[in-house]
């Protein structure tokens, strides 16, 4: 018998090892391509039953994953070592045994409990660089003759081939657990903020804002009218990260809105939420939390802390911490068994600032924290500017400095009484559209700064006037914003309008002369008869155009 | 601000209510043009008006000079204060012809 049969494979295997190779790089059912590589190999061969198994991981075990023949031990297991396949997996060599009798290892058990009569066995590790994770066995050529050497090389050669498929199954299938867990946590991160709040209307004497870091946050805050006109607030960070800090945030931000609309004061809120959060058990886990409520017409604040950052109080450049507190939410039953305590704050024209430690924890240019110093030296830089700017002002100063360890939530509580601050200013988006809204506006803070009647409706029409110039002539059909500032300065009402747009040449800006009649030019007019003085100034950094207007009030 | 327009025999009173303000004044202007391009004779009640600007100023001033160019009448009715103000703070109080009432435009 020429000895090439043996040594030179029929083209037919070839075919089989390239088809076969083919399927598992394409297939995403790995062990249905491993089962149909068995029934196609167990063919070409021509043997009469085969089996593959793989190593159960957690305990060495052997377990049949397919198999073909009158015999059925699908699910069988085999303890580590046990058999020639044990053999073949253990030398990770392929086993060829012409003659079962004569093999020690051979086990007749299977044969004993099946009826089927093993007469020989050829067998191949399914390895990759030595990692072992089964083998493929076939029984008894039908041809009666035992298997040859040619049979053992395309078995072994399929048998590597499965390996690696079915290893980059189980690594792909490991990136996609993984995938679909950032996706969880990414989901997690966007309910969560969607439970912040809205931002609020420019006019709103409460602004927060909350500057992720990656992941998923602790931080909260909350902004809630209540029915009589006072408005609820609070902030709150939780102990820890991830998953069950993201969970006790959400219940937390939950509970507060639920109990600041039943309980009387911010004390007896974060007491029923203690005692809330007790009944559930937090395992380690705490919240350090203020609430807070404002009364909007006596800009009167009450305060309760529990062990969280003490808030600011800023008054014309200086700031004064409201240090009273107690210690965080969900230590032990018995901490709040006496309530909490209460602060009582007169806004007085100032703001109150409540931030979370990834404010101070922030890092600084030059690689420092920035400290509870630079945290108001940086709130204290932006102070001219309405709240919701501020604090946008202040989150992108972080920003830019570079990664975020921590969320950053702060929370601004202002005074807007006008009698307090004395001045009103307010952001209207520079459209058509928002002039009703600005005269209205308008004619209630002059009215309220003492202008008389007509006073009002002459300053309402300037400042309409003027704002219709920003819209045509500034932004030219453009989107912006305007700022409209209206102070009282003893007998004399001064108003800005600020806008975003590029500077306007002010030389080509003409009242209109009275004699040429046309349509157009009007508005600058009517705001010169009725105003005492109409000027641009200068604007400040990061302001387009700055008009002013000055109208002496109260005379005659 | 709201338009409505009304027939009085040969003459379109135009009813003006409301603020008429930039965001408005195109439509009212977009009115008198084709009212004036028919040619017609026009009264505009300005009884119910709150608030008129520049803008809307600026309408009535175009629809005032298409009217002497065609030859037709264009007539403001029942000026309420508000419009009285403006008119006067842009000397036009003396341009427009202006009547106490309706009625007596169309008499």
């Amino acid at each position: 018998m020429p000895t090439s049969i043996d040594t030179d494979p029929p083209a037919s295997h070839l075919d089989l090892i390239v088809e076969m190779t083919g399927g598992f790089a394409q297939s995403h059912d790995v062990e249905a391509t491993l089962r149909l590589g068995l029934e196609r190999i167990t063919e070409q061969v021509g043997a009469e039953a085969a089996s593959l198994f793989l190593i159960d991981e957690e305990t060495g075990e052997l377990v049949c994953r397919a198999c073909l023949g009158p015999a059925n031990v699908q699910g069988l297991r085999l303890g580590p070592g046990t058999g020639i396949i044990g053999r073949t997996v253990d030398t990770d060599k392929p086993q060829l045994v012409r003659d079962t009798r004569r093999d020690p290892d051979f086990t007749n058990a299977i044969d004993a409990a099946t009826g089927f009569v093993t007469r020989s066995v050829l067998c191949a590790p399914m390895s990759v660089r030595g990692r072992k994770l089964g083998a493929i066995e076939l029984f008894n050529k039908r041809s009666g003759q035992p298997f040859t050497l040619t049979d053992s090389r395309l078995l072994q050669a399929l048998a590597a081939s499965s390996a690696l498929a079915l290893i980059n199954a189980r690594l792909v299938a490991g990136l996609a657990e993984q995938e679909a867990l950032k996706r969880e946590v990414a989901l997690a991160a966007e309910i969560q903020r969607a439970m912040l709040p809205p931002p609020q209307p420019p006019h709103s004497p409460i602004h927060g804002i909350n500057l992720p870091a990656r992941g998923v946050s602790g931080d909260f805050y909350e902004i809630l009218p209540l029915a009589d006109g006072r408005i609820a607030f609070a902030i709150g960070d939780v102990s820890g990260k991830g998953m069950n800090a993201s969970l006790l945030m959400t219940k937390t931000a939950s509970l507060f809105r639920c109990l600041a609309k039943r309980e009387e004061g911010p004390g007896r809120v974060l007491v029923a939420i203690d005692s809330e959060l007790q009944e559930t058990g937090l395992a380690g886990m705490f919240v350090t939390m203020v609430a807070g409520v404002l009364e909007p017409r006596t800009g009167r604040v009450v305060l309760a802390n529990a062990g969280h950052e003490p808030p600011l109080l800023w008054r014309q450049g200086h700031f004064t911490p409201i240090e009273e507190g107690m210690p965080p939410l969900g230590i032990a039953p018995e901490v709040f068994a006496d309530g909490c305590p209460e602060s009582v704050i007169d806004l007085d024209g100032g703001t109150l600032y409540l931030f979370t430690d990834g404010l101070t924890e922030a890092r600084t240019a030059d690689g420092g924290m920035l400290g509870a110093d630079g945290a108001r030296s940086l709130l204290d830089t932006f102070a001219a500017m309405p709240a919701d700017e501020r604090l946008q002002a202040v989150a992108s100063s972080l920003d830019g400095v570079g990664s975020l360890r921590d969320d950053v939530t702060v929370l601004a509580v202002e005074d807007i009484r006008l009698a307090a601050s004395g001045a009103f200013e307010r952001r209207f988006p520079a459209r058509a559209e928002s002039l009703s809204r600005i005269r209205a506006a308008i004619g209630k803070v002059t009215r309220e700064l003492g202008c008389s009647e007509d006073e009002a409706r002459d300053v309402v029409l300037a400042v309409d006037e003027a704002c219709q110039n920003i819209i045509r002539h500034a932004y030219r059909g453009g989107i912006g914003d305007v700022i409209v500032h209206v102070r009282r300065e003893e007998d004399r009402l001064v108003i800005r309008l600020m806008d975003f747009a590029p500077p306007v040449d002010v030389s080509k800006i003409h009242p209109r002369s009275l004699d040429e009649l046309r349509p157009g030019g009007l508005g600058t007019h009517i705001m010169r008869s009725v105003m005492d003085q109409v000027q641009f100034l200068p604007p400040p950094t990061g302001i387009g155009n700055l008009l002013q207007m000055v109208k002496r009030i109260g005379g005659p | 601000m709201k338009i409505e327009t009304q027939d009085s025999g040969s003459t379109k009173v135009v009813v003006l209510s409301g603020d008429v303000d930039l965001g408005h004044s195109p439509a009212l202007r977009k009115t008198l043009m084709e009212l004036m391009f028919e040619q017609r004779n026009v009264v505009v009640d300005l009884s119910a008006v709150t608030y008129i600007d520049s803008s809307g100023i600026a309408g009535l001033v175009e629809a005032y000079q298409m009217s002497r160019r065609n030859g037709t009448r264009f007539t403001l009715a029942a000026i309420a204060d508000p419009v009285r103000r403006v008119l006067q703070l842009a000397r036009l109080d003396r341009v427009f012809s202006i009547v106490e009432t309706v009625a007596d435009a169309v008499k």
